[in-house]
């Protein structure tokens, strides 16, 4: 394991220096460290969706997942741009939700009900039959082990100081 | 013996064909054949030398990846000199005691037992088994993408065909015209789809001592294609649909088998619904996982310097995956993903606060911070999917 984290091309070491870079970023314009539970949630947010923009971005446009996580996070900030929060992104992430279940018919999966379960947590699931569903979440799961791992040692070493 | 001595004519044949052959592939032939043929100092080997041989100049290049397959494996020949010592029997029960549940099934599945059978015959017959043998090897480069219980899958195939060979000689049934006809009905449905092959046990292996000469006139046009062929299997329907049904069905399974692997304490499941569940919360957890150490990563001292990120980035890479094998190794318990949760109290009671901006985080003020935290997100702007089962599961997490 030790050997695969040396090697610069690989996801983990993609995922550490992206993840890293947007930390910087987010954790830069702040001179005066206020505790306030309103600044964290937002540094929250930023955290995750830097996360999971720096996944997608490692992974670049090789896999369905990848490429409709950044589709999903492009669209998200143009519509927050134009509009105030969250009114309009949510009502797209519910189009296409419904877009899918009209979908999951068709692909005639035995199991439906799991199928459809995981579809909605693969990110770009919606429009996958059953066997690339399953390919996805094989690498799907590959990465987010990557990028929980990364992020607890962040967390740790931080934490330590 | 007779059948060795065919066996040996044919690979002399084969070699000398191959010399005569354009294909540009030539030099890497001659490179690969000679260790495969000198290796194979049994029956079996030889016999798998001649098919493979076969195979090549009909595929040309495309075949090379399986070629170097062929050669790296060296079991495949004690696999044949144990295979020749069974007599007659079921496919099946040959290949059963070998303890190969893969290659059982494959063998079962997609051995085309059939293309063994040509060495007693002319080149014609060893030809149309080539073209099965082929086919099959497109599909598990196509479908399979090559992961090595693949490569034995592929292996297993040739292997359990040489025995039987052996075994039924000069072997006459009246199953054979029913079978080549079924043979034929498939084939020219698969042309519009592609199916994997599929071939069961010793009914089938009769077909190719009188089949030759009918498909030896198909036997160019196959290659041309790239279908996979399939074949149905005996006393099911040769339907169309239903074979690429089947076809569906196995590559899902294959995955299935593969996510197996991935998600932690799944190994005794079998069933795809409860596979498909535990799955599912996998992926949950995963994902909780990622936006608990987000949050905890926004309450950490935001003032940490640059050289700090360097040091990070390194040790971060070198970081054994300790934490990970918690993860991993957990017991397949209801959650053994909250696991890992509870190792933020253990990391943040344990060190000295030095910043005396942040109040101390003990375990129950970082819980009440991110309950308050939790609350306010759901009063103010949207939070997606980070609801109150997350709070619930990190409690009882933290009560381990």
């Amino acid at each position: 394991m030790d050997l695969q984290n040396l090697n610069p091309s690989s996801l983990k070491s993609r995922f550490t220096a992206r993840f890293l870079r947007a930390l910087t970023e987010i954790n830069a314009p702040k001179t005066i460290s206020s505790s306030s539970p309103r600044e964290i949630f937002q540094r929250y947010r930023r955290i995750k969706v830097a996360a999971d923009k720096s996944m997608a971005y490692s992974v670049r446009s090789r896999r369905i997942w990848s490429r409709a996580t950044l589709w999903r996070l492009r669209t998200r900030s143009r519509s927050r741009r134009l509009v105030s929060f969250g009114r309009r992104a949510s009502v797209k992430t519910r189009t296409t939700a419904s877009h899918g279940k009209e979908n999951k018919e068709h692909h005639g999966a035995v199991l439906g009900v799991q199928a459809e379960e995981l579809r909605e947590l693969v990110p770009g699931g919606e429009a996958m039959d059953l066997c690339n569903l399953l390919d996805e979440t094989a690498h799907y799961i590959k990465c987010l082990t990557t990028q929980v791992q990364v992020m607890r040692t962040i967390a740790n070493l931080y934490s330590i100081e | 013996m007779t059948s060795e001595n065919d066996d040996m004519g044919l690979a002399m044949s084969s070699i000398s064909m191959f010399n005569k052959s354009s294909n540009t592939s030539d030099s890497f032939f001659s490179s690969c054949w000679d260790p495969i043929v000198s290796q194979s100092g049994s029956l079996g080997g030889s016999s798998m030398a001649s098919h493979y041989h076969l195979v090549m100049e009909n595929q040309g290049i495309s075949g090379t990846s399986h070629v170097s397959h062929y050669q790296s494996d060296p079991s495949f020949v004690e696999l044949v000199s144990k295979l020749t010592g069974f007599d007659g029997g079921n496919l099946s029960q040959m290949v059963g005691p070998f303890s190969l549940p893969q290659c059982n099934q494959v063998a079962n599945r997609r051995c085309p037992p059939n293309f063994t059978l040509n060495t007693e015959g002319g080149n014609e017959r060893g030809s149309t088994n080539s073209l099965r043998f082929l086919d099959e090897h497109r599909i598990s480069k196509e479908a399979l993408v090559g992961t090595s219980p693949n490569g034995k899958i592929r292996k297993c195939a040739p292997e359990s065909g040489s025995p039987l060979r052996s075994c039924k000689n000069g072997d006459e049934e009246p199953v054979m015209d029913l079978s080549s006809e079924g043979c034929d009905g498939p084939r020219e449905q698969a042309r519009k789809k592609p199916e994997t092959e599929q071939n069961t046990g010793a009914n089938s292996r009769g077909k190719q001592a009188v089949k030759q000469d009918k498909d030896s006139s198909q036997s160019e046009e196959a290659p041309k294609e790239n279908y996979i062929h399939v074949r149905a299997r005996r006393g099911q329907a040769t339907n169309s649909h239903s074979l690429a049904e089947r076809v569906r069905r196995e590559k899902i399974s294959e995955r299935m088998r593969l996510l197996q692997e991935l998600v932690p304490g799944c190994n005794k499941i079998t069933g795809k619904a409860v596979m498909l569940d535990e799955i599912i919360n996998y992926v949950q957890s995963l994902q909780q996982q990622v936006e608990f150490l987000s949050m905890k990563l926004a309450t950490v001292n935001p003032e940490i310097n640059l050289d700090l990120d360097r040091i990070l980035s390194k040790d971060i890479l070198h970081q054994r995956s300790g934490s990970a094998a918690v993860l991993g190794l957990g017991p397949g318990s209801n959650s053994p993903y909250g696991f890992s949760p509870s190792t933020f109290p253990g990391t943040i009671s344990g060190i000295p606060n030095k910043n005396p901006q942040f109040p101390p985080l003990p375990q129950t003020v970082l819980e009440n911070e991110l309950l308050n935290l939790f609350q306010m997100g759901f009063s103010g702007s949207t939070m997606d999917g980070f609801g109150l089962n997350g709070i619930h599961r990190s409690k009882q997490s933290y009560i381990f």
